[in-house]
């Protein structure tokens, strides 16, 4: 009886996240292209952020956190910046890309990485 | 001094393994000397590991920066007992912790369950030091705290967000938690070795598993207020994945706690408690794996290092080892003992552990459909709040409720009229609150009005639980209430201090549903003189102030509050500028009404260079219920924890005569 | 080699003595058999343990009656059952004791 529930159970969910789509992709700058609809944009911080996150938006550009930099992404983000956030570090924002190829993103989803708590190779 | 270290973790793997394999040797071959010399290493394991925590603390306490570890994690200006406490603020320290632990625990294990379980010791012995050898080897082969580099004139310091009471305290009770599961699935494993299926090895292990899973409970709560007022961003819990492995392995315990009551009482589920256990200790390795190799993109972790494969094959094997054994004993632990009814104690348990485990795989799946998607359909995908948030209610609702029936339910059978009877008042109450909350406002949400409509009702069984209790052993021994309370529990230790620990969840469940359902947010930009309002509360910006702190440069706006025409005084929210570590960290304002028990939470988000400040402004109902359920939980562990004389005197006449011979000459 | 070394050294030595202190010790047991449980014993402990069962899942039911958590139907429906695997219980391990008591008689043999 144990193993019945727990099967039912565990059907209910997996049809649940599998049909409902759950989730936002995950892409990279260089992937963004080939996406429609709203993604969650991974990069790193390249160049210096411009202008207000309270006010117009802040804007700045994110390239590939790992490969070749083939590709700068600019995002217009309104919202909390969380303290991490600066030039070099990784972040990921969820938004969509507008025809003039600006990542919009949703306000307040930006989520910033911490680097130096946990080393892998020596930087 | 770095080649101590490293002599000393060669050492603890040279005695873990022989641990392992003599260990194994002789509980196969029934050797006994063989046995003790295992028993002997695995202790001495516990030595050599304190030798080589002792000489990484050294390295922090004198400023060695010719550990790469102390320099890339201390400087000089560090406080020390930061400087302490940076010994676990990486990869290679922090397993070094585990292993301490682990070994520590293995010691006291085997020292303690030496007496009681002779026949199970002896197989729980390999079982601990195979888990050992896993960790020595990763630090001695593949992430080692003692790599040597040219020394520099300083470190690199804390991360600034590290250096904060909670996060010293955090991972020690993470790992004091995540560790312990170890030892019940080290004498689950040892009694499907043994072929010892009865509950002995659950009777052994009884107050470890309820250690651990407090120290796995305490650690997240010490996390969540950490990020509710370190990192600032308004809530204590994103769903984020190294949260969420800490979560996981603690509810699979929360279950595994009931249904081993349930093998106590009636020998039923013998075959689900082993799963259970196994499937909590290996949730455990995976909440480590989580959070050290970063596959799972998340705010903590994400540095592709070389342990993940390892821990990886690691989890692999105690997967395996598990699920065969469980496959070999399967015979053995059938009993022929069945559910009597659906409304039984048994089956509210049951019910129990089935909400438990569902919203414990839940929260797996969760965390895991990234990497899985990543892998099957090429493409990574983030799972957002609103799937953790549906679960959660479906499933912790009816646990809510579940805490409350379960304890007033009769085992074997209970009849429905009388449950009736019992609840009643209960009911009574819970329906009461609920209509006086909906007229106080509280229906703008519906699963907070019944998270709060549950606890009334959970609170209300509670309460009248220890006034039955009391009365009736007034009743019969006519003693005072404060003599008959106090009798009541002392006698009763397990059930009552289940129920204070029952409470302590309530606590948190109204905590959280305050906080989360009927908070309410502000934000604006104010120059001088300008005001918010929100919640009641009126702030009004007066200006900055900046000052040299230890390490950092500590910039604060600061604000009048005002509610209703009182003045509350000020608040102040700002930035710190750590000059060594070149980090900005935003540092909140709280200020709690211990009333109310609700925090107005002030984020100074942007300091902008004309003088005005952009705020964001939080009201957060009863969330200081959620710290308080904190202290109420460890109240109620520790008395359940408290050994009963009688039964502790009971319980060693049953085993001292184990392993003598019959004519009575007793072996050493 | 320097101390820190010499000192790593040094307790390598001592773990292994540490180990092979029970081989040290005794100069030639007379069994080294493990502590293990035999037959008899184990079903002693088995029989132990479901008497200390049932009698407590019996006064737990007399303490919930007391308390008025189940009412006198269901106190008179589930007390005969708790009463005579009570009973049974007991009843097994007086067998036990009695069979061990003659075996003490003949002499157990313990296997070295």
């Amino acid at each position: 009886m144990i193993a019945l529930s727990v099967a039912a159970v565990l059907a209910v969910f997996l049809v649940y996240t599998s049909l409902a789509g759950n989730g936002t992709p995950s892409v990279s700058p260089s992937e963004l292209a080939t996406k429609t609809g709203e993604v969650a944009l991974a990069g790193r911080v390249v160049g210096t952020p411009t202008g207000d996150p309270h006010g117009a938006g802040m804007r700045f550009l994110l390239r590939d956190i790992q490969g070749a930099d083939k590709q700068h992404v600019t995002v217009l983000y309104k919202g909390s910046v969380p303290d991490l956030f600066r030039t070099g570090r990784d972040v990921v924002v969820t938004g969509t890309q507008h025809p003039d190829g600006t990542f919009v993103t949703t306000p307040g989803s930006m989520i910033t990485k911490c680097p130096s708590k946990y080393q892998a190779a020596k930087s | 001094m770095a080649e101590l270290g490293r002599a000393a973790l060669i050492v603890t793997l040279g005695l873990a393994l022989y641990a392992l394999v003599a260990g194994g040797a002789a509980a196969t071959l029934g050797r006994r000397r063989l046995a003790l010399s295992a028993r002997n290493a695995l202790v001495a394991a516990f030595f050599s590991t304190v030798v080589a925590t002792a000489v990484l603390v050294a390295g922090f306490v004198r400023n060695d920066f010719s550990l790469a570890y102390v320099a890339d994690h201390s400087s000089r200006e560090l406080p020390l007992p930061y400087k302490i406490s940076a010994f676990w603020g990486g990869q290679e320290g922090s397993l070094l912790l585990w292993l301490l632990v682990l070994t520590g625990y293995s010691a006291l294990a085997i020292w303690i369950a030496g007496k009681r379980a002779r026949d199970l010791v002896v197989w729980v012995t390999p079982v601990l030091g195979a888990i050992a050898v896993g960790f020595t080897w990763l630090l001695v082969a593949v992430s080692s705290p003692f790599d040597t580099i040219p020394a520099p004139a300083d470190g690199s310091g804390l991360n600034p967000s590290l250096q904060n009471p909670y996060m010293v305290a955090h991972p020690v009770f993470l790992y004091l938690g995540y560790v312990g599961l170890a030892v019940p699935f080290a004498f689950a494993m040892g009694a499907l070795l043994s072929g010892r299926t009865d509950e002995r090895w659950i009777v052994a292990t009884r107050r470890w598993t309820i250690v651990a899973w407090t120290a796995l409970g305490i650690g997240q709560l010490l996390g969540a207020h950490w990020a509710y007022q370190e990192v600032g961003w308004g809530g204590y819990y994103a769903w984020d994945p190294v949260e969420n492995a800490a979560l996981m392995p603690w509810l699979a315990a929360t279950a595994f706690l009931h249904s081993v009551m349930i093998q106590e009482k009636r020998g039923m589920l013998r075959v689900w408690n082993v799963t259970l256990v196994s499937l909590a200790f290996c949730l455990s390795l995976f909440g480590t794996f989580l959070t050290r190799s970063g596959v799972v993109s998340s705010i903590h972790s994400f540095t592709q290092s070389g342990i993940g494969p390892w821990f990886l094959a690691f989890i692999v094997m105690a997967v395996v080892f598990s699920v065969t054994m469980i496959w070999l004993r399967l015979p053995q632990l059938r009993t022929s003992a069945r559910l009597e009814s659906l409304v039984s104690r048994e089956a509210t348990f049951l019910y129990n552990n089935l909400l438990l485990v569902a919203l414990c795989l839940t929260i797996l799946w969760g965390t895991a459909w990234p990497i899985l998607s990543e892998a099957v359909r090429g493409e990574a995908v983030v799972v957002g709040r609103p799937y953790y948030d549906f679960f959660l209610r479906i499933f912790g609702l009816p646990l809510l409720l579940l805490m409350g029936i379960g304890p007033l339910v009769a085992w074997r059978r209970a009849s429905l009229r009388g449950l009736g009877r019992v609840f009643m008042w209960p009911a009574a109450i819970a329906l009461a609150t609920g209509v006086l909350l909906i007229l106080l406002g509280s229906g703008s949400s519906i699963p907070g009005l019944v998270a709060y409509t549950f606890s009334a009702f959970v609170l209300a069984t509670i309460g009248m639980e220890f006034a039955r209790g009391t009365a009736a052993r007034r009743a019969l021994t006519g003693e005072g209430i404060p003599t008959a309370f106090g009798r009541l529990v002392g006698r009763n230790r397990r059930r009552y201090g289940g129920y204070v620990v029952h409470a302590s969840i309530v606590l948190l469940a109204i905590g959280v549903a305050g906080s989360s359902a009927y908070d309410s947010v502000v934000e604006g930009r104010l120059a001088r003189g300008d005001s918010l309002a929100v919640g009641g509360y009126t702030l009004t910006y007066r200006g900055l102030t900046e000052r040299e702190g230890a390490n950092a440069t500590e910039v604060r706006a600061v604000l009048d509050v005002r509610r209703g025409g009182d003045s509350l005084g000020t608040v102040q929210a700002g930035k710190n500028a750590y000059s060594v570590e070149q980090q900005v960290s935003n540092e909140v304002g709280i200020r709690s009404d211990l009333l109310t028990g609700e925090d107005l939470f002030v984020i100074a988000e942007q300091v902008n260079d004309d003088g005005t400040v952009f705020f964001r402004v939080f009201v957060k109902p009863l969330v200081n219920l959620i710290w308080l359920a904190g202290l109420v939980f460890v109240l109620g562990s520790l008395i359940t924890l408290w050994p009963d004389a009688r039964e502790e005197r009971r319980l060693a006449t049953r085993y001292a005569r184990q392993g003598e011979p019959a004519d009575g000459t007793a072996t050493t | 080699m320097s101390f820190w070394l010499l000192l790593g050294a040094a307790l390598a030595v001592a773990a292994v003595v540490v180990v092979a202190l029970p081989f040290l010790h005794e100069p030639a047991p007379q069994s080294d058999a493990l502590d293990e449980l035999d037959a008899p014993e184990r079903q002693r402990l088995e029989a132990e343990e479901e008497r200390d069962r049932a009698l407590a899942a019996l006064k737990e039911l007399e303490a919930d009656h007391r308390a008025g958590r189940i009412s006198d139907d269901d106190y008179r429906a589930v007390v005969g059952v708790i009463r005579r695997d009570a009973a049974e219980a007991l009843r097994a391990l007086d067998r036990l004791r009695g069979a061990a008591r003659e075996g003490t008689g003949r002499g157990t043999a313990k296997s070295g």
